[in-house]
């Protein structure tokens, strides 16, 4: 599904040359759940914005679907990301403006969705989540579990073939969190890839794969058992 | 999608209260001053735009060019219009109009004042004057024939049907109602109460053939094909023909549409006119509405961090640069229209003392389809113009660098929303300079000393029997002690109404084409109003019966006329010799903002249309007017005492710069208040984003003072760099100004200074409020928030 050889990322400020990404290559096939872990600033957060077409690399392929993408412009990339790609923050990043059924219904609405079509989806995702209850209710009322969990039917609503998550328990309590990784994992049994960003060793065990990452490389590979 | 828009837009509008106040006060503010001077323009721009046939009017004017100088004038000999229907094909009609004077109306007993026009009997086909009563072929066909507006007809009559009544003008003759027609609007040139028909003229024996006597209008109404480039170059010369004695003053035709914006002609060009000030409170709306815009953008990309993160998100989930635009362009457009609404309370609210400001009767017309189209035009270009700068600003978010909360607010040199704050205070400096140089401009005129003692003394025009009667009235009002000295003149003291280069005395340079005011007085005329001898003596016809053909000159006039003794001296004028007896010293008759002028003083066998009154000091003014009354109503009884005091009418001169003078104050106000409205919100969002700054500075010893002079200083820099910005651009433009005005201010060097400093209170004012309220915050509780 996702294949990317030589992928370089370098940024640059008057004084400083910070290598992100050094002429990286991985392979994730349909089906998988990969973790990626490394000490901080080791590139895993850049990779991860490559991967989910937020930012461009400097030189390398990035192979998606059989597409080459490393080059597409910002319009391409977003219609490829709405279709394709759903995201998990740390943070969450709900919209504190939006309820809870309004945050899980934005990226049907960029994509075109017809309004009737729309509530059948989020009331399902809502449903699956166990979250339904709270629908109309606005993210500061919700506790960090539940945020997630709403982060998560939004992730999931468009049905991507791919999810995102960047430390998706990091701001989340232990069981809350054991919630969320074994939301994911269920996802990744029905079919969904999952690429996880962690710092958890815990959380890693979830994956098929745990790819180790320091100064923009690759330094191993654990097949989880 | 357009719903989730607008939901997400309603829902911060609420959930940040202070933001939504004062942008949306701002803003409607901002519109609601456009809006009212977008009225006063629209007004401007329609005048006379009702006539059926604008397109193909004109009125004839004249220009004449001698020693090197062009005048032009509108005002033409009565044989004029015949002339011209029989010399020019191209002319379908040729319209005369005669201006009378304010006129008593008698209907039995009851007594009304009117202002008539006598036309010729086309006048009422020519132009558009809708008839509610009559027809226009019958109108003014008969000698005897008047022709009433509605509202004329309607105090005099009430609802009654005026046709077939009989009025009697003037004490004199009897006019039969032959018709009613509408009211003109206000923004007409034609402002009649009354027609009569041209026939009364000939009755009168006021009309002549004589082509030096250019007192009347006479406008033209072209054929359908014809061009008026195909008749000017003919026209032009067309008193070669008629005009034996002038046959060099060439004719041309005036188009109906710039007659009340333009015409106004310097040495033969057309030098603007009101368009001018038109464009100037055009600009001056541009301006205020930018500035309130200019709130709505820099509060808006000041929130853009709290903003960042939904764009962010948004992006994430597939949003495109263009929806994003659209969503908040929507937002300003949705902020605009709440504006708009509060914006026209507040013109309704505003308009009727704007009315009294402006001298006007404008109103919004609700029922009028155009003006809800124009009205929802100019709420949604203010959106945009607002919004638009915030939409690109926001759209352009990378959602990889809000995601991860690395936006930070940069401290770079120059920002747009430091220039967009640059911009609102440069005008606003410029207006403030503006300001006090209009006041200084009016209270140096003022201050000026007119001449003669304007205090107790009235004046009185000679209607009726008051000039038959005028030796006994005076005698009355003397004898009584009303008055301590009556005299009698050509015009009244506070207006030039003749001035002539004709006057010859020995020694005149037959080139010498100096214009001197030319005024006429019976009697002790110095004593009566006050004016200073400087040398001679006063008229006086009881020791000097030969006074009746003496004169007075003033010192300008003694100067001109190059006399060395001017006492003595003969001066021609009016087909007499007269002499002079009196210098005065100059007073001011015309404008108080004009040097003086010369100016001729002829005695009592000139002509008289004015009683000026010196009332006794001594005595209450009330009880001094009583008197006056009753002593006119005994001699000119068929009369109402139509009486007027002299300082209130000097006062007058001054009426039109203090209008401008009041706007001017009114939008500087206006256009402060706005901008403080904006740099209260941007510092609160400056002293929020600064909280944990703040709070690290504090516990590391920072004073309050401290804390004040760090968030205050940037803003001072700007306003002080708009000052720089300001201050040659309102030189130039104040300059400008004052060249209307011979007798003007001279710029001063602390008038900038003041609005400077001004500025830098008002701003230091506005900011520091949101700096000492943060700078006072518990440091505890700030770095909490972390």
């Amino acid at each position: 599904m996702i294949r990317i050889t030589h992928l370089e990322k370098v940024y640059r400020t008057d004084e400083v040359e910070t290598v992100a990404l050094n002429k990286l290559t991985i392979e994730v096939k349909e089906g998988e759940f990969v973790a990626i872990m490394g000490p901080s600033g080791c590139g895993k957060s850049t990779l991860l914005n490559i991967l989910g077409l937020l930012d461009d690399p400097d030189s390398g392929s990035f192979m998606f679907n059989g597409i080459e993408v490393a080059k597409f412009n910002e319009r391409k990339r977003a219609d490829l990301r709405k279709r394709n790609i759903g995201f998990v923050f740390q943070s969450f990043n709900l919209i504190d403006e939006l309820t809870v059924f309004e945050n899980v219904e934005l990226p049907l609405i960029y994509t075109g969705v017809k309004a009737a079509e729309r509530k059948k989806r989020v009331e399902a995702v809502l449903d699956k989540m166990q979250i339904m209850h709270r629908r109309n209710h606005y993210p500061q009322q919700l506790s960090g579990g539940q945020q997630q969990r709403v982060a998560v039917a939004r992730a999931v609503v468009n049905n991507p073939k791919l999810i995102l998550a960047d430390e998706p328990t990091g701001n989340l309590d232990s069981s809350n969190g054991n919630e969320v990784m074994q939301l994911l994992t269920d996802l990744n049994e029905q079919g969904t890839t999952i690429i996880m960003v962690t710092h958890s060793e815990h959380d890693a065990r979830y994956s098929h794969r745990i790819i180790r990452m320091l100064d923009g490389q690759t330094v191993l590979e654990n097949i989880m058992v | 999608m357009v719903i989730n828009f607008f939901k997400i837009a309603w829902r911060n509008l609420l959930r940040n209260k202070s933001f939504s106040f004062i942008n949306i006060s701002g803003l409607a503010i901002g519109m609601a001053a456009a809006i009212l001077i977008l009225l006063w323009i629209q007004h401007e721009v329609s005048y006379d735009n009702f006539h059926e046939k604008k397109d193909r009017l004109y009125q004839v004017w004249n220009r004449y060019t001698t020693e090197g100088e062009t005048g032009c004038w509108n005002n033409t000999p009565k044989p004029m219009a015949l002339a011209i229907s029989q010399d020019y094909p191209e002319i379908e009609r040729a319209v005369r109009v005669n201006f009378l004077p304010p006129v008593k109306i008698a209907l039995g007993d009851k007594q009304f004042y009117g202002r008539g026009r006598i036309v010729d009997s086309s006048f009422l086909e020519v132009f558009t004057f809708p008839f509610v009563k009559g027809n226009a072929a019958t109108a003014l066909n008969d000698v005897s024939s008047i022709v009433l507006t509605e509202k004329l007809s309607q105090s005099i009559f009430g609802d009654e049907d005026p046709v077939g009544k009989i009025l009697k003008l003037d004490n004199a003759d009897n006019f039969k109602v032959s018709a009613v027609v509408k009211t003109p609007p206000a923004n007409s040139q034609f402002e009649f109460e009354f027609l009569l028909s041209w026939s009364y003229m000939r009755m009168k024996g006021w009309d002549d053939t004589n082509w030096l006597n250019n007192s009347v209008a006479t406008y033209v109404l072209l054929k359908k094909n014809s061009s008026l480039a195909s008749i000017e170059p003919k026209i032009k010369t067309l008193r070669k023909k008629y005009d034996k004695d002038d046959p060099k003053i060439e004719t041309f035709l005036y188009p109906m549409s710039r007659w009340h914006l333009y015409g106004s002609f310097e040495n033969g060009k057309e030098s603007g006119g009101r368009i001018e000030i038109v464009r100037l409170f055009g600009i001056i709306a541009a301006f205020i509405l930018l500035i309130a815009c200019i709130n709505f953008m820099n509060l808006s990309t000041a929130r853009s961090e709290k903003r960042a993160k939904e764009v962010g998100i948004r992006k994430v989930v597939g949003a495109r640069k263009k929806s994003l635009v659209f969503q908040f362009l929507g937002e300003s457009v949705l902020l605009a229209f709440v504006a708009g609404i509060f914006a026209f309370i507040i013109v309704e609210l505003a308009l009727p003392s704007f009315n009294k400001l402006v001298d006007k009767k404008l109103f919004i017309d609700f029922s009028n389809p155009p003006f809800w189209l124009a009205a929802f035009a100019f709420v949604v270009i203010t959106g945009i113009l607002a919004g638009s700068y915030p939409a690109a600003y926001l759209s352009s978010f990378r959602p990889v660098s809000v995601l991860k909360g690395s936006l930070k607010a940069v401290n770079a040199l120059i920002t747009p929303r430091k220039v967009l704050v640059i911009a609102q205070f440069s005008f606003a400096i410029i207006l403030i300079i503006a300001t006090i140089i209009v006041r200084q401009q009016i209270q140096k005129a003022q201050d000026r000393q007119a001449g003669y003692a304007k205090d107790n003394l009235v004046y009185h025009f000679t209607e009726g029997e008051s000039a038959k009667n005028y030796t006994l009235i005076k005698n009355e009002l003397l004898a009584s002690g009303t008055a301590v000295s009556v005299t009698m003149t050509s015009a009244p003291v506070t207006e030039g109404w003749s001035n002539t280069w004709t006057l010859e005395w020995r020694g005149k340079d037959p080139k010498d084409r100096t214009v001197i005011n030319r005024f006429c007085a019976d009697d002790a005329v110095t004593k009566t109003l006050g004016l200073q001898l400087v040398a001679g003596r006063d008229f006086d016809l009881k020791s000097f019966p030969t006074d009746s053909n003496a004169a007075l000159l003033n010192e300008s006039a003694v100067k001109s006329m190059g006399f060395k003794e001017p006492l003595g001296q003969i001066i021609k004028d009016m087909g007499q010799d007269w002499h002079v007896v009196g210098v005065i010293k100059d007073f001011i008759i015309n404008s108080p903002y004009h040097p003086l002028e010369p100016m001729f003083i002829a005695g009592a066998n000139g002509w008289f249309n004015v009683i000026h009154i010196k009332l006794n000091g001594k005595n209450p003014t009330g009880k001094n007017i009583a008197s006056l009354k009753s002593i006119f109503k005994k001699y000119n009884p068929e009369y109402e005492i139509n009486y007027r005091f002299a300082d209130e009418e000097y006062g007058k001169k001054f009426s039109g710069e203090k209008r401008t003078s009041t706007l001017a104050t009114l939008f500087t106000l206006l256009t402060i208040v706005i901008s403080c409205l904006g740099l209260f919100g941007l510092s609160s969002y400056m002293a929020e984003n600064r909280i944990k700054e703040i709070g690290v500075r504090k516990v590391l010893g920072a004073s309050v003072s401290n804390i004040t002079i760090l968030l205050s200083k940037d803003f001072l820099k700007l306003v002080l760099l708009s000052f720089v910005i300001a201050m040659p651009f309102a030189y130039w433009a104040m300059h400008a100004w004052l060249q209307n005005f011979p007798y003007r201010v001279s710029i001063q060097w602390w008038v900038f200074a003041l609005a400077g400093l001004s500025a830098v209170f008002i701003a230091l004012f506005t900011v520091s409020f949101q700096a000492i309220k943060a700078a006072i915050v518990n440091p505890v509780k700030s770095l909490r928030t972390e």
